[in-house]
């Protein structure tokens, strides 16, 4: 167990390390980005359309520390971003991380439920891809999962919309509510993990397939179904978990265009429009929020790599 | 093996041997690369192919459905879809080849550096690629072209900021395995120069790896061009990249569908195309190891 928090520690060191870098990345963003800021929050915060008067800008570029030096600027940033206090957003006016959490709702709301329907076949697909080689459900799945993975996401949302909401119009085409709504754009993205996560699963097992001890189990009489079963299934386990894991942060990625097609809300769709708007508040939220996430998920997957391995434990 | 080995003979033979791994592949994987072939040369010589132009419009033939006169019909300003795909294929599949191989480049060059040299420049460099990693592609791609300003110049900036990581990871991973070979080591104890234990050793290895992974960053890259451009953040639409067409075409899809379809069945075939041949060169790759 000592050996475990020895690792666990470094593992949060070099964690803290790349936080620290990924804000600064953000940061530096924003920083260079073009334009006068304060001009900009002024224009947002005050007047409509035209501009501000240069007193007033002058007056936000005192209260924000816009003409300070970049470590400053940086070392004010990271004191409220610590704090999670992201600010107001320039357009609305609204604390960041209230729109922020409302909209995250609807995104994992979608992103949940593409990877439940895309589970749910990937699985049983790959599984039976394997268990028979060469048969028509393994052929299928090929090809599939090539199809899938070259299929544009926002060209797929068009054709579902075309086909399912348009011409049949079973189902509704925009917008968010109820769960019919929900049907296309969690199908969308469905088929996307669907296929991705049915060419990873089969890789898996025919890499667990190749193990050396299969050939020793076979010979002492072990039948190919508790083989299958036992044993490649249960190594082809610990990189599933690791994939499905790294899939939750890909999937907040995949949501961006599908929320933009179907007119959903959502993060991918805030940020779109936080973008067209250089609304910075937002942008930065969420780009910190989509890397942190990642780098989190991808630590912890790390550590329970090392958990399920006894030969790392050993050492 | 001594100092003098180390002249120009050789490492033109090194090269030799290289260009004939590649005919082999080229032999075995030959339907997939012909078809590469055939794309290939549309794209480059696909102006000759047809009479019309890509930006001009024709506002009498606005919407028109696929005929002999227009293979995949006209979109809303009365321009050819064909003609569209064919110059369209310079934008999604050139700019993804710029973009994938300065990132490949760039990737390589870092992941040399750091599975190569010391501990230090290691540690320094793998932490600033995984903060780099951090950031989901389309997201950082959108933020960055979205906050220097929504053009295409700005959008390969992006692309290539967030696409190199990979290349770095991966070479960097193979140079520290080629470094532990007795082979470098024996030419680090004859003092032979960094620069040749470069090009004679770590290059050779990792060459054929780094193209693997580079047909499906080029693959990835088209799609996230295309993507990029149909949210806006890309190419401007007058031009006639993909996803700007489909952008272009939105509105106009449940009354003339060809203005979206083929499109997107544009790029959903290069890109499987991309795909296929890296899984055989991957294959190939494979098959020598063993």
């Amino acid at each position: 167990m000592n050996n475990f928090m020895r690792v666990a520690a470094i593992k949060i060191v070099s964690l803290l390390l790349v936080l620290f870098c990924v804000s600064f990345l953000t940061f530096l963003l924003y920083y260079y980005a073009p334009g006068d800021k304060a001009l900009a929050i002024a224009n947002a915060r005050y007047i409509g359309e035209g501009s501000a008067s240069a007193e007033l800008v002058e007056q936000i570029r005192l209260e924000t520390g816009i003409d300070r030096p970049l470590f400053v600027q940086f070392y004010y940033w990271a004191q409220d971003i610590i704090q999670l206090d992201f600010g107001v957003s320039l357009i609305s006016q609204e604390p960041v991380d209230e729109i922020f959490v409302s909209q995250l709702w609807e995104t994992m709301e979608l992103a949940l439920s593409a990877l439940l329907l895309g589970m749910s076949v990937a699985i049983p697909l790959s599984l039976i891809s394997v268990w028979k080689p060469k048969s028509f459900i393994d052929r299928f799945a090929i090809a599939l999962s090539s199809i899938g993975a070259a299929i544009p996401s926002y060209w797929l949302g068009l054709i579902f919309i075309f086909v399912f909401a348009a011409n049949l119009q079973w189902l509704p085409a925009y917008g968010t509510g109820s769960l019919s709504h929900l049907i296309l754009p969690a199908s969308t993205l469905g088929l996307w993990v669907l296929s991705s996560q049915t060419r990873l699963i089969r890789s898996f097992l025919l890499e667990a397939s190749t193990a050396p001890f299969l050939e020793a189990l076979k010979i002492r009489g072990v039948g190919s179904k508790e083989l299958f079963c036992r044993h490649i299934v249960r190594h082809a386990f610990v990189p599933f978990v690791t994939m499905l894991g790294l899939e939750l942060a890909f999937l907040l990625e995949g949501a961006v265009i599908v929320e933009v097609v179907f007119a959903r809300g959502g993060i991918g769709s805030l940020l779109v429009h936080s973008v067209m708007g250089r609304d910075f508040p937002i942008i930065q939220c969420i780009v910190l929020f989509s890397a942190v996430t990642y780098v989190t998920i991808n630590s912890a997957v790390e550590i329970f790599q090392w958990f399920m391995n006894p030969v790392s434990q050993q050492r | 093996m001594n100092v003098s080995s180390f002249n120009h003979s050789t490492f033109f033979k090194s090269f030799f041997s290289f260009s004939l791994q590649t005919k082999t592949i080229l032999k075995k994987h030959y339907f997939i690369f012909s078809i590469f072939t055939l794309f290939a040369g549309a794209i480059l010589f696909g102006f000759i192919l047809t009479p019309y132009d890509p930006v001009e419009t024709d506002f009498l033939n606005r919407l028109s459905s696929p005929s002999w006169q227009n293979w995949f019909g006209t979109d809303q300003m009365g321009r050819d879809i064909a003609t569209r795909i064919l110059y369209g294929a310079g934008w999604s599949v050139g700019l993804a080849l710029i973009v994938s191989t300065t990132g490949a480049v760039i990737g390589t060059i870092v992941g040399l550096l750091a599975g190569s040299l010391g501990r230090f420049v290691d540690g320094f460099c793998m932490r600033v690629t995984d903060s780099f990693f951090a950031f989901p592609e389309l997201i950082a791609a959108i933020v960055i072209t979205g906050v220097l300003g929504p053009n295409t110049v700005n959008m390969v900036i992006a692309l290539i900021l967030v696409s190199w990581m990979r290349f770095a990871r991966l070479v960097r991973a193979l140079t520290d395995d080629v470094k532990q070979q007795d082979y470098v080591l024996q030419a680090k104890l004859n003092k032979i120069p960094y620069i040749l234990i470069l090009t004679r050793h770590y290059i050779p290895n990792i060459v054929l790896s780094v193209v693997v992974v580079w047909t499906s960053s080029w693959s990835r890259t088209i799609l996230s061009i295309s993507g990029l451009s149909f949210l806006g953040f890309g190419v401007q639409p007058p031009q006639a990249e993909w996803g700007a067409m489909l952008l272009d075409g939105k509105p106009y899809m449940l009354t003339a569908p060809h203005v979206m379809v083929f499109p997107g069945l544009a790029v959903l075939i290069t890109v499987l195309t991309l795909n296929l041949m890296g899984d055989h060169l991957r294959d190939h790759l494979q098959s020598l190891e063993k």
